[in-house]
């Protein structure tokens, strides 16, 4: 008896999960809007219907059905249901896919009060059916089946190994519109939306066991279930990596304080320590988040503090130099037999960190060079500076960076410092899994970070 | 272990009982001596010659401070004379003690006057713990004394936490290379401070009526810690 109750909830629960898997990875959508309703305060209308019923058609691999209900009436079945009407049309609407068999519905829509939320839930609840949002506005994206349900028309990221969660709409837009300009590969991107079914640690799970998903990087706000949290977040990150940005800094706790602990216990400092105990890496900005998302998505972690310079000119290199002891990570000292091998390769190179391969440097000196200082134990990541202008070196020659690079277990990070010479050199290595910075502050901190992550998984 | 828990169970009931939240100086320092934490031994006095009884039984020199649930701040209150050699400082400290607590707050509640042997300071250390109402349980180590208010310079963990978690908690603080280099080259003895950390991060996870607790200072030396005082607070709901 007690095992045939054990192995029903058993199911229940794996389909709970698979049904959250449709929400990412459907093989057919119907998306439902109205080409009438235009609602007072609220984000339903003809033309949000047009532009996300665009996007889908646009990129999406498998069946869309655009269903409009001012001139259809029978609904057909498909995995995924997307939804765009008032709160009160939603719930019907809702209520009649869900009879189709559809497994999962975003409701791009917001306006839901306490009483219809609480409705839609136990709906979704009765159905085995995984809701997103209400309010969720923009929905999600998987770059590799081309599902993009948000209603910016062309806005679509590479593809790529970053997932993004956001709490916030505002900076979940910001976020897709910053990796889209800038190239960042993504794999999938959530807008939380008010959460009335999946919920942030439903989303962890999934991009936890996707395969497609290298690294997770969140906007967060607020959180529930602290523990539940954490503990989760313990067990991801010891395989993943988790990145995350609060808002919501200045939040003092709310409790009276009556002890001096009490008094310095502020929101933050206990979600710093949250974090901590949960591997979480935490960075102060949006920029921050995606350099370190972008370093750790395409470089292995690094397994001590020792960083090597390899320059074509001085100034940057003392510059960067400088960096890394802001970021307490300290310049290698290169072993003898490495300093021997390059003196004997190109005499008058001066080996003291940070090494100068002098402005007539091109491919071949580095890529030399950058074989000896990776081979070498006391060396634990490099970063490259190659600057165009006053130097010989040509864009086309950074190719040799990631090709070296891939031969090691160690990251490696470029930064050809600059404007122009930052966008030739990052054109060239677009694709290659380099990460390239236009500053070395930003490739020291994306060193850190892999230090980090290394000291994470020892 | 059993033994240990009972007694502070029959504590934390007594508080509850005389509805009060903020365990008195003794009351504390029991129960952090129930759960091994070392601690100056500290008794109360309620008059002066009390006071005198026991500073003569810890051996001089000996400490006086004024106890009071209404005074958190006792070196703001002038409520704490220190290095007390003989019976007529004592007996002096006590009645000055008095005074300057009513005069720093007229409607402040008096226990009376504790009284502790006076020991060689130590750097001074705070570990402490609170509960998050969103994650639960949390300890923190910081610089003590007047440090934890002007400086701020602590870090936290969840609660309960490891001893690797809170010698990495020590290394995180700015402080960090004054526990290093404590008088010409000795070192605190971080390994005690840290067992600490992992002692007040268990007392408060296993006492869910606890809501707040300062041990501060601690004198952290060479070869041990020993701590000096100590708050612990209720929850109200």
């Amino acid at each position: 008896m007690t095992g045939k109750l054990k192995s029903t909830k058993t199911t229940k629960l794996s389909k709970a999960k698979q049904n959250v898997r449709a929400i990412f990875e459907p093989r057919s959508i119907t998306l439902i809007g109205s080409s009438k309703i235009v609602e007072e305060v609220g984000m339903t209308s003809p033309k949000l219907f047009a532009d996300v019923a665009y996007n889908l058609q646009t990129y999406f691999e498998g069946r869309v059905n655009i269903f409009d209900i001012e001139t259809r009436s029978t609904l057909g079945k498909s995995d995924l249901t997307i939804l765009a009407l008032p709160p009160q049309k939603s719930l019907n609407w809702a209520g009649k896919a869900m009879n189709t068999g559809t497994k999962a519905i975003i409701q791009l829509t917001g306006g839901f009060d306490a009483a219809q939320r609480a409705k839609y839930f136990k709906l979704a609840l009765k159905h085995h059916v995984r809701v997103l949002g209400p309010n969720t506005i923009m929905g999600i994206i998987n770059t590799r089946v081309g599902l993009n349900t948000t209603f910016e028309r062309n806005l679509m990221p590479p593809v790529g190994n970053i997932s993004v969660i956001s709490q916030s709409g505002g900076v979940g837009a910001t976020l897709l519109d910053w990796a889209s300009y800038y190239d960042i590969g993504v794999s999938k991107f959530v807008f939380m939306g008010d959460k009335v079914d999946i919920d942030d640690e439903n989303v962890l799970e999934y991009l936890a066991s996707d395969p497609k998903t290298r690294v997770i990087a969140m906007y967060i706000e607020g959180i529930k279930n602290g523990r539940k949290f954490v503990e989760l977040s313990r067990k991801i990150t010891a395989r993943k990596p988790i990145v995350v940005l609060k808002g919501g800094i200045t939040q003092e706790s709310a409790q009276r304080a009556l002890s001096h602990t009490a008094s310095v216990a502020g929101s933050d400092e206990i979600f710093n320590a949250a974090f901590k105990d949960a591997g979480i890496i935490r960075v102060g900005d949006i920029e921050d988040l995606f350099t370190a998302s972008v370093a750790l998505a395409s470089q292995p972690p690094m397994r001590g503090k020792n960083v090597c310079i390899v320059s074509n000119v001085g100034g940057p290199a003392i510059l960067a130099a400088d960096e890394v002891a802001k970021a307490e990570l300290e310049l290698a000292h290169l072993s003898e037999e490495t300093k021997q091998k390059v003196q004997k390769a190109y005499p008058g190179i001066d080996l003291i960190n940070p090494i100068d391969l002098i402005a007539d440097a091109r491919a071949d000196r580095y890529r030399n060079v950058l074989k000896l200082v990776l081979e070498d134990s006391q060396v634990d990541g490099v970063m490259v500076i190659n600057m165009l202008k006053s130097c010989f070196f040509e864009p086309e020659d950074a190719k040799v960076i990631p090709e070296v690079a891939s031969r090691y277990d160690k990251p490696v990070v470029d930064v050809p410092v600059g404007g122009e010479d930052f966008i030739k050199v990052a054109n060239v290595l677009k694709g290659t899994g380099m990460p390239t910075y236009n500053l070395p502050s930003k490739a020291a901190l994306a060193l850190r970070i892999l230090y980090e992550y290394g000291r994470r998984q020892c | 272990m059993v033994r240990q828990n009972k007694k502070i169970l029959e504590i934390l009931d007594s508080v509850r009982s005389e509805k009060r939240f903020e365990l008195t100086e003794i009351e504390s320092k029991s129960i952090l001596n129930f759960v091994s934490v070392p601690i100056i031994d500290t008794r109360l006095a309620d008059d002066a010659e009390a006071a005198v009884r026991f500073a003569s039984a810890f051996e001089y020199p000996v400490v006086l401070k004024i106890a009071s649930p209404d005074i958190l701040h006792k070196f703001d209150a002038k409520g704490v004379a220190t290095n007390l050699t003989n019976e007529e400082e004592v007996e002096k400290s006590f009645k000055e003690l008095l005074r300057n607590a009513k005069k720093y707050n007229a409607h402040a509640r008096i226990w009376g006057v504790t009284v502790q042997k006076h020991i060689p300071r130590g750097i001074e250390v705070i570990v402490g713990a609170v509960r998050d109402p969103i994650f639960g349980p949390a300890v923190m180590f910081g610089m003590g004394g007047i440090w934890i208010e002007l400086m701020k310079d602590v870090s936290f963990r969840l609660a309960p936490t490891t001893k690797e978690s809170a010698l990495e908690m020590i290394s995180e603080i700015q402080g960090y290379p004054l526990l290093q280099r404590f008088r010409g080259g000795e070192h605190v003895n971080l390994e005690v401070i840290a067992e600490i950390i992992v002692k007040i991060s268990k007392l408060i996870s296993t006492y869910p009526e606890i809501s707040e607790i300062d041990v501060n200072p601690i004198f952290a030396r060479a070869d041990d810690a020993i701590a000096v005082d100590a708050r612990i607070v209720l929850r109200h709901d």
